[in-house]
């Protein structure tokens, strides 16, 4: 095939774009993608303990598994599951596997906050390297949604998450600590799905096309990834996102509601299509979808689209406490202060309204007071 | 140029070689450009202001302000025709509370470049903080014509609506605030 100069050299062009956009679609973290980020690389951080001495998630790299446990002193589950995992930390630390604790009580940690951190960890006698997360940074790269949370990493990758600390899950969790350390599970385990590694490509490249605005190169990769593994949540998700962004509310009820065929019991696409269906107007549809989210675990959207939806059904009252609710979980995501505000404004309380968006501009741009 | 590249010899050896070749010849443009620009572009003013205020990003992070203060200072003497040598200097005086100072400064980068986008917004800041909220306001709205990143400018004006109980228009200012920075103008 004969090709002119001109024309070799935007081919040449091109496939040096193309290599560049897979190279940073692989390198780049999903902020969509928190609660489903099994398989994916985990970041490297260096953090400092208590005492000043820097420590890394690299340096535990021999350890059959890494349990990260993100926790605050304010948040109520937090002294109970690091009380928890040190009781496990004592009985496996010579099996291979590390627990690490990162603190994450404040954007920046002052000398009160040092103070009630130092005093719990004492109290608990805890043992393992407790963290001090410098402007949550680790904290946001994890896409951390709950206080306390969880993530296991296990050969350089997060192979388990965890978000609060609920009753059902937990102990899955801690069981799927005793495999990595060699031991038979307490009962019988599920083979964990992964997604396959193609479509996680396709997803990734197509939500770097959204993010470039690039949304018609955008929508056939995201169906290609759900051709290739059914299964896989993600790109059903963002692909329902981008419809509803581009003001296809048909296609992305749809793609919602297909998925929740493929996964019943997921609480990302209950959460998903639960506020969809809220700002449909479907609210009573909503509670419901929602109300079976806020049940199943600790995953702060569920709780502040519930809170959403009820305010929508005038349940005002309720609505506020649902929000609160989300608020112990994790008072650092700015969505909860956008729609707790929106549902101020609506019943025309502008001083309060104008409180919560300004909270939730003060996250986005990361504002320290 | 075409010489340089060797494209007829490129066609000649395929796709794949093509393709490889060009990638050799802009991973070792690249590495030419690493190993011999910043040295002497660090021997420069410029060089020297930028690596100053990088520093002072990073202490002023770590809640050392006085210390980046004084770097911000050696920059702004580095290059004083650096305008963003004397935002950033504006931005830790207006951290540190030194309203006047800092907008003498925010003064001094807008004299050197009229639209250097956030000394407006930084004058709009510490107007606020003196007191000054009808002057904060205007600066503010100028600051907003100026800015293509106008986020923290909405935001600086919803906290001056907010002072003056103006709730109406601070949900609006932190609303817009919030819509432009998830459609990108950050």
């Amino acid at each position: 095939m004969k090709i002119s100069n001109g024309k070799e050299k935007i081919l040449v062009l091109q496939a040096i774009a193309f290599f560049i956009i897979v190279v940073v679609s692989f390198t780049c973290s999903a902020t969509a993608q928190a609660l489903l980020q099994s398989g994916d690389k985990a970041s490297d951080f260096s953090l400092k303990d208590m005492q000043g001495k820097e420590v890394s998630l690299s340096q535990f790299s021999q350890k059959k598994a890494v349990a990260i446990v993100f926790w605050s002193s304010w948040s109520a589950n937090s002294p109970k599951a690091l009380k928890r995992f040190e009781e496990f930390y004592k009985n496996y630390k010579d099996k291979g596997i590390q627990v690490i604790g990162i603190n994450a009580d404040n954007q920046t940690i002052s000398e009160e906050d040092m103070g009630k951190i130092s005093k719990l960890t004492k109290e608990l006698d805890i043992t393992f390297p407790i963290l001090l997360d410098k402007n949550l940074k680790t904290f946001h790269e994890y896409n951390i949604i709950a206080l306390p949370s969880i993530m296991v990493v296990t050969e350089g990758k997060i192979s388990y998450e965890l978000p609060g600390f609920p009753l059902v899950g937990t102990e899955d969790m801690f069981d799927f600590l005793r495999v990595q350390s060699g031991e038979a599970p307490r009962k019988q385990m599920e083979a964990k799905y992964k997604p396959r590694h193609d479509a996680i490509a396709d997803a990734s490249l197509a939500r770097q096309f959204v993010k470039k605005k690039m949304y018609t190169m955008a929508y056939p990769l995201f169906l290609k990834a759900i051709e290739k593994d059914g299964k896989y949540i993600l790109p059903y998700i963002e692909l329902a996102r981008l419809y509803e962004l581009e003001g296809k509310k048909l296609e992305a009820e749809e793609t919602l509601r297909k998925v929740l065929l493929v996964e019943p019991n997921s609480v990302v696409i209950l959460s998903e299509l639960g506020y969809f269906l809220s700002k449909a107007g479907k609210t009573k549809e909503a509670i419901e979808v929602l109300s079976k989210a806020v049940k199943m675990n600790s995953y702060t959207p569920a709780h502040y689209y519930y809170a959403y939806a009820l305010a929508k059904d005038g349940k005002f009252k309720e609505s506020l406490a649902a929000f609160d609710e989300s608020i112990l979980l994790n008072p650092f995501d700015s969505m909860i202060y956008s729609l707790r505000g929106e549902v101020y404004e609506k019943n025309s309380m502008l001083k309060e309204a104008s409180s919560d968006y300004k909270k939730a501009l003060e996250l986005i741009l990361k504002i320290k007071n | 140029m075409e010489k340089y590249f060797k494209i007829t010899e490129v066609r000649d050896r395929g796709w794949k070689g093509s393709f490889l070749s060009t990638l050799f010849y802009l991973f070792f443009s690249l590495v030419l450009l690493a190993l011999t620009v910043p040295d002497s572009f660090a021997q420069t003013g410029r060089g020297k202001a930028e690596s100053l205020i990088k520093e002072s990003a990073v202490l002023s992070e770590d809640g050392n302000i006085d210390k980046a203060i004084e770097v911000c200072k050696e920059a702004v003497k580095a290059d004083p025709d650096y305008a963003e040598a004397h935002d950033q200097l504006g931005q830790m005086l207006l951290r540190k509370g030194k309203y006047d100072e800092a907008i003498s400064s925010f003064n001094s980068g807008l004299k050197i470049n009229p639209r250097l986008r956030s000394a407006k917004t930084g004058i709009g800041f510490a107007l606020l903080k003196k007191g000054d909220l009808k002057g904060a306001e205007t600066v503010l709205k100028e600051a907003l014509m100026l800015n293509p990143y106008p986020s923290t400018a909405h935001y600086a004006l919803g906290l001056v609506y907010e002072k003056l109980n103006d709730y109406d228009k601070a949900v609006n200012q932190f609303k817009e605030g919030i819509q432009k920075y998830k459609s990108g103008k950050k």
